[in-house]
């Protein structure tokens, strides 16, 4: 584990970025889409075609300012989460050094992620009342490798998408580069999630693993359908119960997930944790 | 410092797509992806975050700290006579490609579990909601990675893990031991991937008694029924062919009683190794060594593996085998005790369905058999028996694109 903290520290010092300095805070934001059409819980349903093309694009920007609200919550749930296992491991080491660096990170993130969201839209989100309840317990009581396998959930599910976002011409810049600023540090932080996955998990028993898988499968279930919420479709003026069922059923979004999400599964699977019981969870919330 | 991947890369281009600074090449779309060697890090853009080595099925990619000297050298000389690619440049980057929802069938067939099927089998339980029935003739899944790829090999074969765990899908119901004929006609879709395992023929006097690639890669990774050889017998054998193969035979048959011990091969298939009185290989080229169908790592490892007791000859072709030995066009003989043949291999026709027997392969447009709908074709059997492991996935990909596309139109799910 040591070993893989250095290399990260190396990395981190190879290459950080600061939001702070790299961004221009004050150039003005134009009117380009706030995400990938394609990555709309819409895109692909008959609404998704009613919808002229200025609203499309005002849907992606809603869209993109609640997942990174999402992101937000995740970050400050995986802080502490953080904090509270280094709590007491000894400060020289490179494990809990990166363990802060990491910290850093996201808070930094989240500063860049709540400017950015203010730039882009009016109204402000924030998770469902039940998922930020379930956070906040999650973050109290969270151990080991549930701590480890939930925060890599998140992070990865965020940067699947992210990846695509920045790379894509038709999307508003700003968001660009933020999530390339994003995806190059988490990057770093999914590596140290998976390492430290694994060695919880060395040697646990069938019950544990049973439990934990279910424990993580749930976060992600959480995290997932707390992306996109009613409030993003009122903002936008669409009628909220058709939007609702229609991204529910929306079976291209789905597809995207899955597909995205095909490394995380696999990676899951290699430590057991894809049991029956996880397996129908990720299966309704569309990661398999 | 930065990160090198080693010859052991099966392309199958997983770590390009977690880079967060797009240093691995050449990545889908460039030109020389696809070919079947390896992929390359620049050095010069890297930023060691390691998650390329946490993604890569076969442990390809390392830090340089912990790869051979070579393999740095070679990563960095792919990309010496280009300028750094600027990462936070992101219009330098490829454009994201999106495959849209098309609905596509309920019941899929998939037959063969190699990779070409496995990759195929992925494919349509990501883009699709298809319940998929999966046989394969054999007891387990892999194909020619478990009963081709050499011994000496293992993080090739690691991916096989990546294979149970598919078949496991509950949308999979997986079938071993049996044969697609076995199976009544009830899918809407058909996916052949049965490969291409048969050893081309050189076509001269006294072949009968050669040993092929084909027999002597399915005895030496212990696939169920395989013939035994008849006796290696030394101290010179000659193998004719200028593929990966054919430097696998040679390191195999070069290989000491220790190098043996460190391979997983069954009990008897090391003693025979150990016992055979081969102490020198001559490989024969039909061309000359740039022509040659080995990639260089394959080439250094080889040549680091066994030194001077292999010779390569090239310009070589044979013409008639007999207990004497090899003799070669212009008159010589190589005295051998063994000859093997590795000189590609081909498909072979499969019932129903048109074949190009100059290719060995099912003709087909994009992995949709020509003038039979509902049938498909994926991997070797589709494009022929050339490229790794990794080609396999982009080629299932868009035969798997090409079902469901023809299966229905893009439909609104919504709806
Ligand atoms: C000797 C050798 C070594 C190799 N080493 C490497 C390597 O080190 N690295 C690398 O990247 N690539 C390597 N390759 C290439 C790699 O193995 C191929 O690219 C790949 O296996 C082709 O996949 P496929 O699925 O098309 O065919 P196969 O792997 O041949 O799979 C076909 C499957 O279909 C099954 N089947 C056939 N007919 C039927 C039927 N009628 N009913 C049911 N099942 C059927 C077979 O049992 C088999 O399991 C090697 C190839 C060979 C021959
Ligand atoms: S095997 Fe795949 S993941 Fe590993 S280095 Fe090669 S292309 Fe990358
Ligand atoms: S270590 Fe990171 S930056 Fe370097 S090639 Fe691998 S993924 Fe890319």
């Amino acid at each position: 584990m040591n070993e893989t903290a250095q290399r990260l520290l190396g990395s981190a010092s190879r290459l950080s970025r600061d939001p702070e300095t790299e961004i221009d805070w004050d150039a003005p934001v134009g009117d380009g889409y706030g995400m990938s059409p394609e990555w709309s819980t819409l895109y692909g349903t008959p609404y998704w075609d009613e919808l002229t093309e200025a609203q499309q694009r005002e849907l992606t920007r809603h869209e993109s300012a609640s997942v990174a609200t999402t992101g937000i919550w995740f970050e400050l749930i995986l802080q502490q989460l953080v904090l509270r296992d280094v709590y007491d491991k000894p400060a020289r080491s490179a494990e809990f050094q990166w363990a802060l660096t990491e910290i850093a990170d996201e808070c930094r993130h989240s500063i860049m992620f709540a400017r950015a969201t203010e730039r882009m839209v009016e109204p402000a989100y924030r998770p469902r009342w039940p998922a930020r309840e379930l956070g906040r317990m999650f973050k109290t009581v969270a151990t080991g490798e549930s701590a480890y396998a939930a925060i890599l959930v998140a992070e990865e599910v965020l940067d699947v998408m992210q990846r695509d976002w920045m790379r894509d011409r038709r999307v508003e810049p700003l968001v660009r580069t933020v999530n390339h600023i994003h995806v190059v540090e988490e990057s770093r932080h999914m590596v140290f999630a998976r390492e430290e996955t694994r060695e919880r998990l060395a040697g646990a028993g069938r019950g544990r693993r049973w439990v934990s898988a279910l424990v993580i499968a749930i976060a992600a279930d959480m995290i997932v359908s707390s992306m996109v919420g009613p409030a993003v479709y009122a903002n936008v003026g669409l009628d909220v119960d058709r939007a609702v069922r229609e991204a529910r059923r929306n079976e291209h979004h789905r597809s995207l997930l899955r597909t995205s999400c095909a490394n995380l599964m696999d990676f899951l699977g290699s430590l057991g944790l894809l049991t029956p019981a996880a397996s129908r969870v990720y299966r309704r919330t569309g990661l398999l | 410092m930065s990160y090198a991947i080693s010859g052991e890369c099966c392309s199958d281009a997983s770590c390009v797509a977690v880079c967060p600074m797009n240093s691995i090449h050449p990545s889908p779309g460039e030109p020389g992806f696809g070919t079947g060697a390896s992929l390359f890090i620049d050095p010069r853009t890297c930023i060691d975050c390691g998650a390329c080595a946490d993604i890569c099925p076969v442990d390809a990619a390392q830090p340089a700290d912990r790869s051979a000297v070579e393999d740095v050298q070679r990563n960095a000389a792919y990309f010496a006579e280009q300028e750094p690619l600027d990462a936070m440049d992101l219009d330098s980057w490829g454009e994201p490609s999106y495959e849209l929802w098309g609905g596509g069938p309920r019941r899929v067939l998939v037959v063969g579990a190699g990779p070409a099927g496995m990759y195929a089998t992925r494919e349509l339980l990501l883009r699709t909601s298809a319940e998929v029935t999966l046989v394969d003739r054999l007891e387990h899944v892999g194909g020619l990675v478990r009963y081709g790829v050499a011994p000496d090999h293992p993080s090739t074969k690691q991916i096989i893990r990546t294979f149970e765990r598919i078949v496991r899908h509950d949308r999979v119901r997986w079938l071993p031991g049996t044969d697609a004929g076995e199976l009544p006609d009830e899918f809407d879709a058909v996916v052949h991937a049965v490969g291409a395992r048969r050893s081309r023929r050189l076509g001269i006097v006294g072949e009968e008694a050669a040993r092929t690639a084909e027999e002597f890669v399915a005895w030496y990774n212990g696939r169920p029924g395989a013939p035994v050889p008849a006796d290696l017998a030394g101290p010179r054998a000659v193998v004719v062919g200028n593929g990966n193969v054919a430097l696998d035979l040679a390191r195999i048959l070069l290989s000491d009683e220790q190098r043996l011990r460190s391979m997983q091969v069954p009990a008897a298939v090391r003693d025979v190794l150990a016992a055979s009185g081969v102490k020198e290989v001559v490989l024969l080229g039909r061309r000359g060594p740039e022509e040659a169908a080995y990639t260089q790592s394959a080439l250094q490892e080889l040549l680091a593996t066994v030194g001077d007791r292999v010779e390569l000859r090239y310009h070589a072709r044979p013409t008639s085998w007999t207990p004497e030995g090899l003799t070669l066009d212009d008159g010589t003989t190589i005295a051998a005790g063994n000859l093997f043949t590795a000189i590609g291999f081909e498909g072979q026709p499969i019932d129903g369905l048109p074949f190009d027997p100059d290719r060995g392969i099912v003709p087909n447009v994009r992995g949709a058999v020509v003038g039979r709908p509902g049938h498909y074709v994926a991997g070797w059997i589709k494009h022929g028996a050339r490229g790794g492991i990794g080609v396999n996935k982009a080629c299932a990909q868009e035969t798997v694109m090409t079902l469901v596309s023809s299966s229905r139109a893009l439909v609104s799910p919504g709806s």
